[in-house]
């Protein structure tokens, strides 16, 4: 091995990172070499002047500023948010506005001047239901009887498709007490 | 009774900071920023400056630690950013550098302007080989400064360095036998003079 070859190498000597062959080729170039046998000491109390470099520390208030940055962008933060809603909030109220105006008028159109379109609510009236002393129920479903919707939008034009059934006990209809 | 204390590890930390305790971030802060600050103040040769890249450093740990993921060590992931913002803060103090010469008239006089910076260094006993060795290590070439401070002075690892410098390992090897020998030359240099 010669001066060039071991400059090379100088650092896997070091840090133990050559194989044996390798090794022992620059043990005996040191062994003859007063230069890279200089060399490699020096280097070596270098290395260590290095690794053991005084430490330097954060001042004591280090992390009182830390946390301090820290609050402050959370703030910062916080009020652009607060500023974007301000800058919005106009315009957002406006669209709202139009959008609530637009759904009244439609559902207006829809329920009162079209009341027979396909999402107009029909308007109904409740009447109650007695049961006809001829029926023959049972007491308990008798008490259970629900009130019918009878449809009075154009009541006899149109087949009453609002009514609501209740089951027919003893093939008997139950007759509207009107 | 006395609590035991739990020691987690820094990826158990940041897990929990990730899920929103804010003490796991604490935690980090106080066992990271003397270690940071020991890396950057070796690189920038500048306490005030090293102190603030730490601090934004750890600024970044605390918006951008929905980042990290397991997949590498958090050390690594931390001295990636240091390293980015210290050759960041190095390349910005150098133009500053350069701007101050180049408006300086030819007429003008230099002058020894005392810093008022704080230097802890300027507190303890006034050590010679540290100023020399800074001194060296500053005028390395950037590619070999990192390096040899992950290694030699934060005693890093190889496939650490490799990882955060996003270098191979081979590379790594290379680029520290180069540094140290340009390190020891640079030091015989300025024994001489």
């Amino acid at each position: 091995m010669d001066c060039y070859s071991f400059d090379r190498i100088i650092s896997d000597y070091i840090d133990a990172n050559l194989n044996v062959k390798l090794r022992q080729e620059a043990n005996e170039h040191i062994g003859v070499c007063p230069r890279c046998r200089e060399k490699l000491a020096d280097l070596k109390s270098i290395l260590n002047e290095l690794g053991s470099l005084p430490c330097r520390k954060t001042r004591p208030d280090f992390e009182s500023r830390l946390m301090d940055r820290i609050n402050q962008t959370k703030e910062q933060k916080e009020s652009r948010f607060i500023r974007m809603f301000q800058d919005y909030s106009r315009p957002i109220s406006v669209i709202a506005a139009v959008m609530l105006l637009v759904a009244t008028s439609i559902f207006v159109y829809t329920s009162v001047v079209i009341p027979n379109s396909p999402g107009s609510i029909p308007s109904a009236e409740i009447r109650s239901v007695e049961p006809n002393k001829s029926m023959t129920m049972p007491a308990a479903a008798a008490a259970n009887v629900r009130p019918i919707l009878v449809s009075t939008t154009n009541e006899g034009n149109l087949p009453d498709t609002n009514k609501v059934e209740t089951p027919n006990y003893n093939n008997q209809i139950m007759m509207v007490n009107e | 009774m006395e609590r035991e204390k739990i020691k987690y590890t820094d990826e158990e930390l940041i897990k929990r900071f990730q899920d929103g305790d804010e003490r796991a971030y604490i935690e980090l802060v106080k066992r990271y920023k003397d270690r940071l600050l020991n890396f950057v103040y070796r690189y920038l040769n500048s306490f005030e400056q090293s102190e603030d890249v730490v601090q934004d450093t750890l600024m970044k740990l605390y918006t951008s630690a929905h980042m990290y993921r397991e997949i590498a060590k958090f050390s690594t992931w931390i001295f990636t950013i240091a390293a980015n913002l210290a050759k960041s803060e190095l390349r910005r103090l150098k133009r500053r550098r350069v701007i101050s010469i180049h408006s300086m008239g030819f007429d003008d006089k230099e002058y020894e302007i005392p810093s008022e910076e704080y230097d802890p260094a300027k507190e303890t006993t006034s050590n010679y080989g540290e100023k020399q060795i800074q001194q060296a290590i500053d005028t390395l070439p950037d590619q070999f400064k990192t390096v040899i401070i992950l290694r030699e002075v934060q005693q890093l690892s190889y496939e650490e360095i490799s990882q955060i410098l996003g270098i191979s390992i081979g590379t790594v090897k290379s680029r520290i036998n180069r540094g140290r020998l340009r390190l020891q030359k640079m030091l015989k240099e300025l024994k001489e003079q």
